[in-house]
């Protein structure tokens, strides 16, 4: 390990909405801090999921055709992603019914904490 | 035949210097590379500009094109873009001709000659793409080359427009020109020439004036270039080259080794295999380790009996178009670019198919890259002093090519591919604004979209409307920006051939990024026999967008709402086509969208009261059209609730969502469900 020790409570942030506490080593919502598991792990496991029919967000435009512009849901389902602790939504994907959802961020935390030193890595909007 | 896998994408990083080019970069004085890589710049402005004005297909004349200058071994040194995938490329050929025919006494590269491709197992993307190649002599010594290069929209295909969704192999695509020589003592050939024109027979005029322009461009080049050795001496262009290429090399490095290590993945998919209607997934997993990122497509489907598959080195230049407008938006385009960069791409996916497979549409069948490269370097980036490059994709749902051929109002053969509509998709959004609206074509950062009413004369159709479509760009706190709708009607003649390209209409191929949403699907449009003209020669209101005319039907005629990929049809005069650019995918979630935005989107159309109301859960004040931001809390606040109350945890979730699976007669070119894995042997005739 060579992490230093000054940084190891550091939350960094990694997404929009999501933040990594290196001393705990756990995810975390950046809006309401509620934790979502390790940090070694997929976020994704520690969030509420809901596969969304995509013609809910966007209106066919003519009924009772093959094709519209809204995705057929036997092909293309919007899985959200919302934080348990704020329902913030922190990801979308589009999948095929039934593909897993990918495991999209994988961290070296090691090469994290040395990032964390760097001011411009761990500075918050 | 063609040229191994593994040396065309090892040619897309840069050589290692000699020793002389060492030395001469080393001895560079202060301000050289600044001024003389401005020179560089200024000379390929020039030749685009001269190219634009010579050539007269559509998407030459949409600035779809590259011009650029390449060291002596073929290293790209700088472009003017156009299309950066095609600047990375057109390294490829040149390579070619240095390694196969320089001390090849019935070819030889000698100053005044002039070189040609078309093959995608030489270095292409696909056989529309042709590329004029010129060697830069000076004192007799080579010095560096010049390429010129665009699309082409006609090959002698089976079908009309270069890229024929029917084709099944190689030898459906038309002509296909390894490297050759096509011009010696600074003369084109006649003899090829007429070849060429023999093979472009539904449209002869435009191949031979479009190769002129390619050539006249790449001369350009050469001309400049020549005077500028002649001022400053060839080891200071030299020099200046191997320092170009050295300085992408060690800024993109440095920059790399500033974002933290990981694994990035991300998926995309699509619906369309030429004609055949099947789900292809594309997978890329970015390995980033220090100044090194590995980009693995393992996981993509298999390739497929159809037109959409490509090479290793297509996949790979395709990275291109992410890399110099984003995450090295700021670096020299040159070579130097990719060398911090390692590519996998498993043979028999449809990213690296057989020789003897169609690419004609290997652009579609890479289009999903650019869903994949914003979101894996996005995910690299965030954490990084870079954050603000961070966006979304532009939407890919999809900008659909439009083909058409037949006889002109003038009396001449044309087959051409509209390349203005590409030119207005709206751009993904960043981490701190919208997407552009109607950005332009995600392919070709700097394509334009010319006048209508050019358009009208030079082709023989009528626009009835043209507007940024509404409800079109991904919503999410920012917004992809919106894309464009254009309906053309047949008017001049009394028939033509038409067709359309499209890798997904049911599918949605944009990804949003950290809960942005993707934008929606967009059909294909055709109304048979419409009554548009009659109305328009009678003075009554015509539709003035797509919303209207599919929801009302708002013209009389025979609607059919179908797959953008449309095969060739003939239609008659009077027959209205929809041609869609996809709105840009949308970054974080909507309900931290500021409501102002919102109520401003709406006042300008680019998003519908329902749109508002229902997805970013504000209220407008039915006076002033203005939030009402207390009511909008309230409603916020209740949406927040409701995905609580929605939402299942992982493992509940995982459970009936498993469970699920996309029908069968959607998976025949998948591969396996789900790892897309090759479940049944390609024949090839």
């Amino acid at each position: 390990m060579d992490a230093p020790s000054r940084v190891s409570s550091v939350r960094v942030a990694v997404t929009e909405y999501l933040e990594i506490d290196l001393g705990t080593e756990t995810w975390h919502c950046r809006r309401c801090q509620r934790s979502l598991g390790p940090a070694r792990s997929n976020y994704k496991e520690g969030c509420l999921a809901y596969a969304r029919d995509p013609s809910t967000l966007y209106p066919p435009q003519v009924e009772g055709e093959r094709y519209s512009f809204a995705p057929d849901p036997a092909l293309c389902l919007l899985v959200e992603f919302y934080c348990p602790g704020c329902g913030t939504l922190v990801e979308t994907e589009a999948l095929p019914p039934g593909h897993p959802p990918t495991h999209d961020i994988e961290l070296d935390l090691d090469s994290l904490r040395r990032h964390a030193a760097d001011a411009d890595a761990t500075r918050k909007p | 035949m063609g040229v191994d896998r593994a040396t065309l994408l090892a040619w897309i990083k840069p050589s290692p210097p000699s020793a002389e080019e060492l030395a001469a970069a080393a001895r560079l004085a202060p301000g050289d590379c600044e001024i003389y890589s401005e020179k560089l710049n200024a000379i390929l402005d020039e030749a685009a500009d001269v190219f634009v004005r010579t050539g007269v297909s559509s998407m030459l004349h949409s600035g779809d094109l590259v011009v650029g200058i390449y060291d002596p071994a073929g290293n790209m040194v700088a472009a003017s873009c156009g299309v950066y995938l095609h600047a990375v490329s057109a390294q490829l050929p040149v390579k070619f001709v240095r390694s196969h025919f320089e001390d090849e006494p019935t070819v030889g590269i000698h100053e005044g000659d002039i070189f040609y491709c078309n093959d995608a197992l030489y270095g292409g993307i696909h056989n529309p793409d042709q590329i004029a190649i010129m060697p830069i002599f000076h004192e007799g010594q080579l010095i560096a080359w010049s390429c010129a290069a665009v699309h082409q929209p006609e090959t002698d295909a089976v079908e009309p427009g270069g890229m024929p969704g029917s084709a099944k192999s190689r030898h459906w695509e038309g002509m296909k020109l390894s490297p050759i020589k096509i011009g010696e003592h600074y003369e084109l050939r006649a003899d090829l020439l007429e070849m060429m024109e023999n093979f472009m027979s539904r449209a002869p005029r435009m191949q031979v004036i479009d190769v002129r322009a390619r050539v006249t461009a790449a001369d350009r080049i050469r001309r400049r270039i020549q005077d500028l050795a002649k001022a400053v001496g060839a080891p200071l262009l030299g020099g200046l080259f191997r320092k170009l290429i050295m300085q992408s090399e060690t800024c993109a490095r440095a920059r790399i080794a500033s974002w933290p290590d990981g694994t990035f993945r991300a998926v995309s998919f699509a619906d369309t295999v030429g004609a055949t209607e099947s789900l292809v997934r594309a997978a890329l997993t970015a390995r980033k380790a220090g100044e090194q990122i590995t980009l693995d497509f393992a996981g993509t489907s298999p390739e497929n009996d159809g037109p959409q598959n490509a090479f290793a080195h297509i996949a790979a230049a395709h990275v291109a178009i992410y890399l110099y407008a984003y995450a090295f938006h700021d670096l020299p385009v040159s070579a130097g670019t990719f060398a911090p960069l390692d590519f996998v791409v498993p043979e028999g996916c449809l990213l690296n198919a057989g020789s003897e497979a169609a690419v004609s549409q290997s652009v579609y069948a890479c289009w999903q890259m650019l869903t994949l490269t914003p979101i894996v370097f996005s995910k690299m980036m965030y954490a990084g002093a870079q954050r603000p490059l961070v966006a979304a994709s532009a939407g890919n749902n999809h900008t659909v090519p439009f083909v058409y051929a037949g006889m002109n109002q003038w009396g001449g053969k044309v087959a051409d591919l509209l390349g203005y509509p590409f030119n207005g998709e709206g751009l993904g959004a960043r981490s701190d604004m919208d997407g552009v609206d109607c950005y332009g074509f995600p392919m070709a950062h700097t394509g334009l979209g010319p006048d209508v009413e050019d358009v009208e004369t030079e082709t023989f159709f009528l626009h009835l409307f043209q507007n940024e479509l509404i409800d079109s760009g991904g919503p999410g706190k920012y917004r992809g920006g919106t894309g464009v709708e254009s309906a053309l009607v047949l008017y001049h003649m009394p028939r033509a051939v038409v067709s359309s390209m499209g890798a997904t209409t049911r599918v949605l191929i944009g990804q949003g990024l950290f809960g942005g949403y993707p934008p929606p699907a967009v059909p294909g449009i055709h109304v048979v026999g419409s009554d548009a003209l009659e109305k328009l020669g009678a003075g009554e209101a015509l539709p003035r967008d797509f919303r209207e005319l599919a929801e009302k039907r708002a013209i009389k005629g025979q609607y059919r709402f179908e797959r953008t990929a449309r095969p060739s049809r003939m239609i008659g005069k009077g027959d209205l086509i929809s041609v869609i650019a996809s709105g840009g995918a949308g970054y974080g979630d909507v309900l931290e969208r500021d409501p102002s935005l919102v109520a401003r989107d709406v006042r300008e159309q680019r998003v519908s009261p329902d749109a508002a109301a229902e997805i970013y859960c504000v209220a407008l004040d039915p006076g002033s059209g203005e939030a009402d931001l207390e009511e909008t809390a309230r409603r916020r606040a209740q949406a927040r609730q409701a995905r609580l109350a929605r939402g299942k945890p992982w493992a509940e979730f995982m459970v009936q969502w498993s469970k699920q699976k996309p029908p069968e007669d959607m998976l025949s070119c998948y591969g396996s469900w789900p790892d897309a894995k090759p479940v049944r042997p390609v024949v090839r005739l």
